[in-house]
């Protein structure tokens, strides 16, 4: 599983859209030094350039490691219809693999792959910051690696997806449920903030579909807390790892099977 | 070495195979002959594990086909074999062999060695969106006889070969059978069979109508051609 791991992450950057990726988003990212050397003005007072550092530096965080399920699923899609498409397939599983080797190989490749992409991008962002400021923001890579767990799951859903439908239609399925990941999460913690719930009478209710719903944005979040030092309150934490962890495992084994039935 | 056991295949209502029953010695060169859609491509597709038997058994060495263990001493030639794009050659017979088990030097001699045997020295190193369906295959065999097979299954090995081509691989194949190795090829081209192997089965329909030694089954002043011919067309056993 190791070698075809190694494979994978070959096979990936032999592509040029990699780079292609790769350069853009570092380019951008590269636009952030900018923002270091502006003067931010909030009720009248001016920022200190620490806090300005360190608030720019946490957005660009979040654009990165939300972004960067963008990417994966564009990586994930195609894995294993390439395969049967160009022999690949038939390469490996003629030797002495088994089939769960191979699944497992193509997404731990992949895996590997994104991470080390997201964090090149948020390398690259922590150490503009410490150009600017002279310090590195404390939990910065440690946050982008527990963002790695959100993207192995994006990885996984589209992987399983792609083994169901077209492979547009299982990337644009798992864009659309990590989107609603987001948007539910996201509204459901603004309901949380005291200030809305001094605008809103009453606690804020959850339906059980939010509370079951993979908490992507939610660990992304748990990442974050890591960067800003304060505690994760919204939920607990356990659940939101055990809720990703959950349905990536189900996921995988749901490919698993779906694989090892099929005709090759 | 090889044995299939009243093996049976359904697609939904097709029957593609129907309670084939044959064994495959060690040492043997066995031939699978057949029109098309005989069901040749999905018993040798079964015998690798690509698909999963309705009914019967399979065995390579005693194991179950399909079992990862069963295709440790097998090297395999699908047909219409292809190769990555983005790989070159070289590239994918060093991909084959790290798979085999071999790595560093080892993994290079055996390439390069094969890649001479195959006729195709000077030409790793192109991608392989650039060969010719010729090279793939000749390739394609070089990947098959890495890390020393004890089993050869070919499918149609020899398509998109030209005759100078076909002779290299003919006396490569048996080169492989006088070092006591066991071939399993799927083929229409008779010529070729006759000339390298000791038995055949002839399917149609999914059935074997007709299988044995070369000798017993062909008679004297009778080609293999006619044989095929006489058991395909006359639907007889």
């Amino acid at each position: 599983m190791g070698r075809i791991s190694l494979v994978t992450v070959k096979d990936l950057m032999r592509q040029k859209s990699f780079y292609v990726l790769l350069a853009v988003a570092l380019f951008f990212v590269l636009l952030l030094r900018s923002c270091y050397h502006g003067s931010y003005n909030v009720n009248g007072q001016t920022m200190p350039s620490a806090s300005v550092a360190f608030h720019a530096s946490l957005i660009a965080f979040h654009v990165v490691a939300a972004g960067m399920f963008l990417m994966t699923t564009l990586l994930a899609m195609g894995i294993f219809s390439r395969d049967r498409n160009d022999g690949s397939l038939v390469m490996f599983l003629s030797r002495p693999m088994d089939r769960w080797q191979y699944v497992l190989g193509r997404i731990a490749g992949t895996w590997m792959l994104a991470t080390l992409f997201m964090f090149i991008l948020h390398l690259t962002i922590a150490l503009i910051g410490l150009a600017n400021t002279g310090s590195l923001i404390a939990g910065y890579l440690t946050a982008s690696l527990i963002c790695s767990v959100n993207l192995l799951f994006a990885i996984v859903l589209t992987c399983t997806l792609s083994l169901f439908f077209p492979n547009v239609v299982a990337a644009l399925f798992s864009l659309i449920v990590i989107g609603i990941s987001f948007v539910s999460d996201g509204a459901y913690q603004l309901m949380q903030s005291d200030m809305v719930r001094q605008m809103v009478s009453g606690q804020a209710d959850i339906s059980l579909w939010r509370t079951l719903f993979p908490k992507v944005y939610m660990l992304q979040d748990i990442a974050s807390s890591w960067i800003t030092g304060t505690s994760f309150d919204a939920m607990p934490s356990a659940y939101v790892w055990t809720n990703v962890l959950f349905y990536t495992a189900v996921l995988g084994i749901i490919a698993l099977l779906r694989f090892r039935g099929s005709e090759i | 070495m090889i044995s299939f056991e009243n093996v049976t295949k359904l697609f939904g209502d097709l029957v593609a195979v129907d309670g084939v029953s044959f064994t495959v010695q060690k040492g043997e060169a066995f031939a699978l002959l057949g029109p098309n859609g005989a069901g040749k491509t999905t018993l040798v597709r079964m015998l690798l594990g690509f698909s999963r038997s309705s009914a019967g058994n399979i065995r390579i060495h005693g194991l179950p086909a399909g079992k990862p263990a069963s295709r440790r001493k097998l090297g395999y030639l699908a047909e219409n074999h292809r190769i990555p794009p983005y790989l070159s050659g070289w590239e994918y017979l060093m991909r084959h062999a790290a798979f085999c088990g071999l790595n560093g030097a080892r993994a290079r001699t055996a390439a390069g060695d094969m890649l001479q045997r195959v006729g195709m020295q000077g030409q790793e190193r192109k991608k392989a969106s650039h060969y010719s369906k010729g090279m793939v295959q000749r390739i394609g065999l070089a990947a098959a006889l890495l890390g020393d097979p004890e089993l050869l299954v070919l499918d149609e090995p020899v398509s998109g070969l030209d005759p100078l081509g076909m002779r290299d691989i003919r006396i490569l194949l048996e080169t492989f059978k006088t070092r006591g190795g066991t071939l399993l090829l799927n083929s229409h081209l008779l010529s070729e069979v006759e000339r390298l192997c000791d038995s055949v089965a002839i399917m149609n329909k999914g059935r074997i109508v007709v299988k044995g030694g070369l000798a017993k089954i062909v008679q004297e002043n009778e080609t293999l051609e006619a044989v095929f011919i006489r058991h395909v067309e006359g639907g007889t056993e």
